[in-house]
């Protein structure tokens, strides 16, 4: 199960990506819709409603590019693309069924590497703006890191610790029996958690928030506009993808072969992040740094002190 | 009409188009009427200039906000279109008719993109319809960048004419780059008129000083909000009911504020959908039920006390002291005085007042002069007091902390102009 996809896998990744971030802010949109102007009526209401951000993409690229003053061109450009990268090169371990793009050794940290490079994109993004409100929520996803990473780092390793390997494939094959979920439950909640701070999302969405008028996104118009908060989704999507292998079993389930159930897994796992925005108010870093260091922290060690014990008795 | 495929595109694509509201002093009116309209037609709102295509400015000219809202056009990308709305009534044609310019805006390609521009007029007759096309200025990838910074909150620091960031010492003893930054008036979800002039350090308000527009000669009507007790003050006959739909809705509007920048987009939707309810013809009976739902809703939410408790404490005295009386002064008394007491202040008098709504008997007694921001016969207009509160709550403050505290307080700038004592003529009392 080792074995890396074939090469025409890395072609496909991209467009899967896409298609699941389409159909996931799909969802969010005819959430938001109704939480504005009620339950769609009919079918077609609903289907015109979940095509918003397909027609906001169209809207945002014949939009005639525009600049701030003194804008940093080049950081920006880095910035904005960064972002999407990041999201498709994390997706290259993520194993669809049991084979990925790639299967490295070290798959886990892997993931880990690249989502804290989803930092760098939205700092320079803020920071290449030069406008104080891009750059406020450029600080705030800073501080949003310096508060998740650090239960979260310990959540994914708990999920190597039980397996005894940092392959994503290994620790799927761990979980043939048992899913991790099960006797992991606090890391699997963390790291759901810290799934929606690293893609900035639902209430850790304060780095492109509405009371900073967008935030690091601020100034972004056109392609950029598209390509920043396309790459969220793609962040949001792989996050969510990312803890079907570390947790819920992976490909491994009854009557349906491997890549169904990882599909129908991400697509619950998604549903919930969705689900939880529209749910819960934004948190604010000051206090959630708090929680996630004086309690977060704290529980996850616990956590992953009992799975040591109980690898170390098996 | 010969189009080209990219025109058609273009088109096809603006059929939704996303629109900034421009909201100055005296447009309260005409701001719910937009706020009501763009969710039936299914247009998104924008966050800021980056992102729009429709600027719809409504406001009393002479205010300053005619500039404020220029600069905002200056700042949006080409196709665009805008228009200045003087009458609620007026909101739909004028939708409409920006709508069709907008179109026609596309149908140009190449460097000069052709906009239309709608000039402001006086108030209460509608939407302009002389439009007229011109060139943008500066089309092309450097366009509409002049101004912005100034005008919507977004500074500037270091080179391209702007001053660099001096220092100055931090809460912390360092010495660190401190950014002046105008705040306001045209941020999403920000008392309309309102400026700050903020001396920020990373995102801590160092300081913060109001400034409000000077009063504008066009404004005799009396505030929106304040309307049915100014009009008992002076004698007319109010219904209890009507009153009590006016203050409902009130607190409502200041809610939906603050959910709103609380990150609480399904929240804040709700309770302006719910103030729509109370200012438009639903039945008495069918109030209270909404209002409970969303009060509710609101006060079960764990993460928003957490968030909004013991921020930007006022204390009674203070409270006292600089003549609050309404919702801001109550929840001193409840022992919160924060941003969340105020929150459930507004909760409770909005619930209160829904339960009211069907009451035909006339305004009369303590109640005919307390609106929903405070007591409207004192020494001076309740929104006063709470912009004479607001700096020395924001010192210190995180920017989202003070953007949270700003929208608890929720000044009403039209009743600076307006109050009891000078409306009967409608001269202003006293101005920022």
């Amino acid at each position: 199960m080792a074995d890396p996809g074939p090469l025409w896998s890395a072609a496909l990744l991209p467009a899967l990506l896409i298609t699941a971030a389409a159909a996931t802010a799909g969802l969010d949109a005819v959430l938001t819709a109704g939480a504005a102007r009620g339950r769609a009526g009919t079918v077609r209401e609903t289907a015109s409603r979940a095509a918003a951000p397909v027609r906001e993409v169209v809207r945002l690229l014949v939009r005639q590019p525009r600049r701030t003053t003194a804008m940093d061109v080049t950081l920006l450009r880095i910035g904005v693309v960064l972002l999407p990268t990041t999201a498709v090169l994390a997706a290259a371990v993520l194993p669809l069924g049991f084979r990925a793009v790639g299967d490295p050794d070290i798959g886990v940290v892997w993931f880990n590497a690249l989502e804290a490079l989803a930092w760098a994109a939205v700092w320079l993004t803020g920071w290449a703006s030069n406008s104080a409100l891009a750059l406020i929520g450029g600080y705030r996803f800073l501080a949003q890191g310096l508060a998740y990473e650090l239960p979260h780092m310990f959540a994914l390793t708990t999920a190597a610790l039980g397996a005894g390997s940092l392959r994503v494939g290994g620790v799927v094959d761990a979980q043939a029996g048992l899913w991790f979920v099960v006797w992991m439950p606090v890391a699997f909640v963390v790291y759901l958690v810290s799934a929606m701070a690293m893609a900035f999302w639902g209430p850790f969405d304060q780095p492109v928030g509405r009371d900073v008028s967008g935030g690091a996104g601020a100034e972004l118009s056109g392609a950029d506009r598209v390509l920043f908060f396309g790459g969220r989704w793609l962040l949001l999507v792989v996050a969510a993808a990312v803890g079907v292998p570390l947790f819920l079993g992976g490909g491994h389930g009854p009557w349906l072969p491997g890549w169904a159930w990882v599909l129908v897994k991400t697509a619950a796992v998604l549903a919930v992040l969705v689900r939880v925005r529209h749910l819960v108010p934004a948190v604010r870093m000051d206090r959630y740094t708090e929680i996630a260091w004086l309690v977060l922290t704290p529980l996850t060690v616990l956590q992953a002190l009992v799975v040591a014990v109980v690898v170390l008795g098996r | 009409m010969d189009l080209t495929p990219l025109v058609r595109l273009r088109r096809a694509a603006l059929r939704r188009p996303a629109v900034l509201v421009a909201a100055g002093p005296g447009a309260t009116r005409v701001r719910l009427a937009v706020e009501r309209e763009l969710p039936r037609r299914g247009w998104p709102t924008a966050h800021g200039p980056a992102d729009a295509d429709l600027l719809v400015v409504a406001g009393d000219p002479g205010t300053g906000h005619a500039e404020w809202a220029a600069g905002v056009w200056d700042a949006m990308g080409a196709p665009r279109a805008r228009v200045a709305v003087g009458a609620a009534e007026r909101v739909a044609d004028a939708l409409d008719e920006a709508h069709r310019a907008l179109l026609a805006a596309c149908r140009a390609t190449g460097g000069g993109h052709p906009t239309v521009e709608r000039r402001p007029q006086e108030p209460g007759r509608g939407s302009d319809l002389t439009a007229h096309r011109r060139r943008s200025p500066g089309a092309g990838p450097q366009h509409g960048r002049t101004g912005h910074e100034e005008h919507t909150g977004h500074g500037t620091s270091g080179v391209a004419g702007a001053a660099m960031a001096e220092r100055a010492d931090d809460r912390d003893g360092l010495r660190l780059d401190r950014l002046h930054l105008p705040l306001g008036p045209m941020l999403p979800d920000w008392p309309a008129g309102l400026v700050l002039r903020l001396a920020l350090q990373g995102d801590v308000i160092q300081r913060a000083a109001v400034e409000t527009p000077p009063p504008s000669a066009h404004h005799t009507r009396p505030a929106y909000w304040d309307e049915p007790w100014l009009r008992a003050l002076r004698g007319e006959t109010v219904s209890r009911g009507a009153a009590a739909r006016r203050l409902c809705a009130a607190h409502l509007d200041s809610l939906g504020r603050l959910l709103a920048v609380a990150g609480w987009g399904d929240a804040a939707a709700r309770a302006r959908s719910v103030r729509d309810a109370a200012l438009t013809d639903t039945p008495a009976a069918e109030l209270p039920p909404l209002v409970d739902a969303l009060a509710r809703r609101v006060r079960r939410s764990w993460v928003l006390r957490r968030s909004t408790a013991g921020l930007g404490v006022l204390t009674g005295a203070r409270a006292v002291a600089a003549g609050a009386t309404g919702p801001a002064q109550t929840a001193t008394e409840d022992g919160h005085g924060d941003v969340y007491g105020r929150l459930l202040a507004w909760l409770a008098g909005a619930e209160r007042a829904s339960a009211e709504s069907a009451d035909a008997r006339p305004l009369d007694g303590p109640a005919a002069r307390t609106g929903p921001r405070g007591a409207l016969d004192g020494p001076c207009p309740p929104s006063r007091a709470l912009l004479d509160l607001l700096p020395a709550l924001l010192d210190g403050a995180e920017f989202a902390g003070a953007r949270l505290i700003v929208a608890s307080l929720d000044p009403d700038l039209d009743g600076l102009v307006t109050s009891a004592a000078g409306s009967a003529d409608g001269t202003e009392v006293r101005g920022g």
